[in-house]
């Protein structure tokens, strides 16, 4: 009678190992994903559950140190008084109305809450934090002086969430992250060199007074002087190396040569541009008949101009396409008489057209009543009157976003052999996890699906406690591959999720 | 939305099946081969024919203490089960109408068990509380069909209760099902044979009982705004649901022997149908919460139960004509493989030794016994749950009975 009735290996009396790295003084470097921005902003819980403080936390059962974020002053995120740096967004029962303005239902919706408190400076001389992740931070922002200047702000040179914690006006991440002399980094960055562009349908936009002007966004590609980059151009890939190079180059001169980097998603891996469908319009019989009317006339003067079809024909169906603005086309408003003047640009959204999430509060809403549409009106969005520019990501777009993306990528994983650094395929989790399948732990299962994954926030780009601790676990793995550690996973069922009114 | 419910119900020992029905046979490992008095009952109707008087009545219960303890070796996390003591109790009566007629009713709980894991533990998605209990009523009848031989049959009445708790992580919040209305119907055979004044030999079958809950109800703790998304703003998230649960059958061999007067030994061979259990099915009446493509509402998790067998070895030793002492061995196989191990019934295998002793005060036995299991730890790889690590449980059982042998 054999007798085995304990563990071979108590789990209680593993001991964990640092390896042949030195976690002492950890110091973490990216954008918001480093930050632990989510729904929108950063704030105080989301920060705990930032992915570098769950590896810190780790990394403290093999020698680690204390790990500091520039805490946010509130659980609500923003600042008063900067334009676009509003607070989180919270799930609420939100009343849905018919065209009359009557209540008939109420819907969980992400509601965004105001900027809790003014720009709070917390940074200076002598003040040091382990995780500087700065959402919104490009590549090279982590190379460029004044990025941290106050006085910068109102010219759109700097970052507020830099300002707050920067040791000085003229500092740069990189200088202040090389001032702690760090053991051992993450470096995970580069994503906001195309993200920005994708998140706001390829354009750039200006504000005077009240009145917003979008413009297309440059693929910078072969620029290779960011400073003359507006903020929704597509980085060229050379930047990003280079400065990537350049953040490496300089841990190097401090010592610091162990470390571990990350490599970006796609975008189509992100809810933010796949929760909305391209065929979302819903039409009767009538309707459909009606507006084939109209679009069967516009394919005919676009082949009058020696223009390719824009239009199909639509269905008594609950999948019709919805109408975008494709600024890639000719314009050929000229062409055309008054009434259809709109649609100089439009053409009805395929399959490979991505809709940001933004458009699902505007695809079939009458602008002029901001309600859902009466019997005989006219006027629909994304049904007869295309979506803006801005809400989509059409498939020219979206290709070079993919290119930049693959580029980038392709620098990050030869950077990584060159400097000998873990790394963390993050591209390829994030495609696992957009599967049906998804990825499972203790019998949850997560998937990108926006809301419904369990993963990603209410701002359908930026994950949860849970998602992060899925990308942690990706570089915890990394870590003790490269290293020969041996610091253990976390769970990410034990971190915060969606939270429900 | 969807959610990976998954199932099950536990185990002292292999699956939910608690081997607890006789104190004086769980001081010989749980033999069956014992027709002294009326607790042959639940182990083979048969039995009934040979107890040497014509009225025996029996009542007995346990003490289970058990703690379970899992261990993810991938985070390095512990988490150990608070389960409350089980209590398993029998009682039987038998009489013989004529020589050759005996009748009598046994009533048991053969399975079950309260598995308690700490509120938002690790497999929370698959169990924080499960409980499981089942109640046996067997009227029976046994012929003598030779001075040696008998045969005997029961009908089985069973109720049952499920009492499951469970988070869901997705929603935020927990979901309970309860049903306390559950009730099956089984039989049970056997025969007994007495070849001489050494031998006791029995054969008996019980046969499965498909628990049945109709009308069960499914509470979701949850946002009240998430209501309208599982189909329950009607109702206040609450819903109905129905899942059969298979107690399972078991064929039992068993053997007395004795090799003096005074010292007897036995031996048990039972052979458990665990395969029935090879996925639990709930059927919601409204909640989307299942993973069937055609009906969202079904939710079915694979279980894969094995048959599973059973080896005992038991002894008594009559001290003196009041005192006998008793001991025994057995050896129970988990009936899942490492690949299907779920906490909601986790199961070892198991090698356990107990002894006991009884007192005889002339009409009125009593029987005192204990048992220390020693379950074998075993890797934890649940593909299907994604729940990995290693498991281990500390068990032990005591045990008070009570025969009286009238006339």
């Amino acid at each position: 009678m054999s007798c085995k009735t304990d563990f071979d290996n108590d789990t209680q009396d593993v001991v964990v190992t640092s390896g042949d790295a030195n976690f002492s003084k950890y110091i973490a470097l990216g954008n918001s994903l480093t930050s632990g921005y989510r729904d929108g902003a950063l704030y105080s819980s989301g920060q705990n559950e930032s992915y570098p403080s769950m590896l810190a936390a780790q990394m403290k059962l093999a020698g680690g140190g204390e790990f500091t974020q520039p805490m946010m002053p509130n659980d609500v995120g923003g600042f008063v008084g900067i334009p676009g740096f509003g607070g989180r967004y919270n799930l609420q029962l939100v009343d849905k109305k018919d065209y009359t303005g009557a209540v008939v239902s109420k819907s969980l919706s992400p509601v965004q809450a105001g900027a809790a408190a003014t720009l709070d400076m917390i940074g200076g001389a002598g003040k040091y934090f382990n995780n500087m992740g700065v959402p919104g931070a490009k590549s090279f922002h982590l190379i460029t002086p004044g990025y941290g200047s106050a006085d910068n702000l109102s010219v759109g040179a700097a970052n507020p969430y830099f300002v707050r914690f920067a040791t000085s006006a003229g500092t740069t991440v990189l200088t202040d992250a090389l001032a702690q002399t760090p053991t051992f980094f993450s470096l995970w960055i580069g994503a906001n060199d195309v993200l920005s562009y994708s998140t706001n349908g390829g354009t750039n936009s200006t504000t005077v007074g009240n009145v917003t002007t979008y413009t297309t966004a440059k693929d910078q590609t072969g620029n290779t002087n960011p400073a003359t980059y507006r903020s929704n151009d597509i980085s060229d890939p050379a930047v990003v190396a280079g400065a990537i190079k350049a953040v490496l180059d300089g841990l190097k001169s401090k010592g610091a040569t162990k470390g571990v980097i990350a490599n970006l998603p796609y975008v189509t891996s992100i809810p933010y541009f796949t929760t909305v469908p391209y065929n979302p319009v819903p039409l009767a019989a009538a309707s459909a008949t009606q507006l084939n009317a109209r679009f069967g006339q516009l394919n005919d003067l676009l082949a009058s101009v020696g223009q390719a079809k824009r239009f199909t024909t639509l269905t008594s169906s609950s999948n019709n396409p919805v109408l975008i603005i494709d600024t890639s086309l000719l314009d050929i408003s000229a062409s055309l008489p008054a009434t259809l003047k709109m649609y100089g640009q439009a053409r009805h959204a395929t399959a490979e057209d991505l809709i940001l999430l933004p458009a699902s509060g505007i695809i079939g809403i009458d602008p002029s009543t901001g309600l859902p549409p009466s019997p005989t009106s006219q006027m629909i969005n994304g049904v007869t009157i295309p979506l803006a520019d801005q809400l989509t990501l059409t498939k020219t777009e979206a290709a070079k976003v993919k290119t930049a993306t693959d580029a980038y990528n392709l620098q990050i994983a030869n950077l990584a052999t060159a400097y000998g650094l873990a790394f963390v395929n993050a591209n390829a989790k994030m495609t696992e996890l957009n599967s049906t399948s998804g990825i499972q732990w203790d019998g949850v299962k997560y998937t990108s699906k926006f809301v419904t994954g369990g993963t990603f926030s209410l701002d359908g780009v930026h994950p949860l406690g849970r998602g992060y601790a899925i990308i942690a676990n990706e570089f915890l793995k990394a870590i003790n591959s490269k290293y020969r550690s041996t610091l253990p996973m976390v769970n990410p069922n034990s971190y915060t999720g969606v939270k429900f009114p | 939305m969807t959610m990976a419910l998954t199932a099950g119900v536990m185990a002292y020992a292999g699956g939910f099946r608690v081997s607890l029905q006789g104190v004086k046979q769980l001081a010989m490992a749980h033999t069956s081969a014992h027709a002294e008095d009326a607790s042959v009952a639940f182990f083979n109707p048969a039995g009934i024919s040979f107890i040497p008087s014509k009225l025996s009545v029996v009542a007995g219960g346990f003490g289970v203490s058990n703690q379970i303890t899992f261990q993810n070796t991938s985070t390095l996390q512990q988490t150990e089960t608070d389960n409350p003591l089980g209590t398993p109790i029998y009682a039987a009566v038998a009489y013989k109408v004529l020589d050759k007629l005996s009748v009598g009713f046994s009533f048991s709980t053969p399975f079950g068990s309260t598995i308690e894991w700490p509120t938002g533990w690790e497999g929370a998605e698959m169990v924080e509380r499960l409980e499981l209990k089942s109640y046996f009523f067997q009227p029976m009848l046994s012929v003598k069909l030779a001075p040696w031989a008998s045969f005997g049959a029961s009908y089985i009445y069973a109720k049952g209760k499920v009492d499951w708790t469970k988070r869901v992580t997705q929603l935020g919040g927990s979901l309970n099902l309860l049903d306390d209305e559950a009730t099956g119907h089984g039989f049970g055979f056997g025969f007994y044979f007495q070849p001489d004044s050494q031998w006791d030999v029995s054969v008996a079958y019980r046969s499965p009982v498909d628990m049945k809950a109709e009308n069960g109800k499914a509470t979701f703790n949850v946002s009240q705004a998430l209501f309208p998304n599982i189909g329950l703003a009607a109702t206040g998230g609450v819903d109905t649901f129905k899942a059969t649960l298979p107690l399972v059958d078991e064929i039992t061999l068993g053997a007395t022997y004795k090799v003096t007067p005074k010292w007897l030994l036995s031996a048990d061979f039972n052979y458990h149908g665990w395969e029935r259990y090879n996925k639990l099915t709930l059927d919601f009446a409204n909640a989307p919460v299942g993973n069937q493509v055609s009906d969202p509402t079904v939710l079915v998790a694979p279980k894969n139960f094995k048959n599973a067998k059973t080896f005992r070895l038991g002894s008594q030793y009559m001290i003196n004509d009041m005192i006998a002492a008793r001991a025994g061995w057995y050896y129970d196989e988990s009936p899942y493989s490492d690949e299907n191990f779920i906490p909601e019934t986790p199961s070892f295998d198991n090698y356990v030794v107990t002894a006991g002793v009884g007192l005889k005060f002339n009409k009125l036995g009593v029987d005192l016994s204990g048992a220390y299991a020693m379950p074998q730890s075993r890797k934890v790889s649940n593909a299907y749950n994604s729940f990995y690590g290693q498991a281990k449980a500390t068990v032990f059982y005591f045990g008070l009975g009570l025969s009286y042998n009238a006339f």
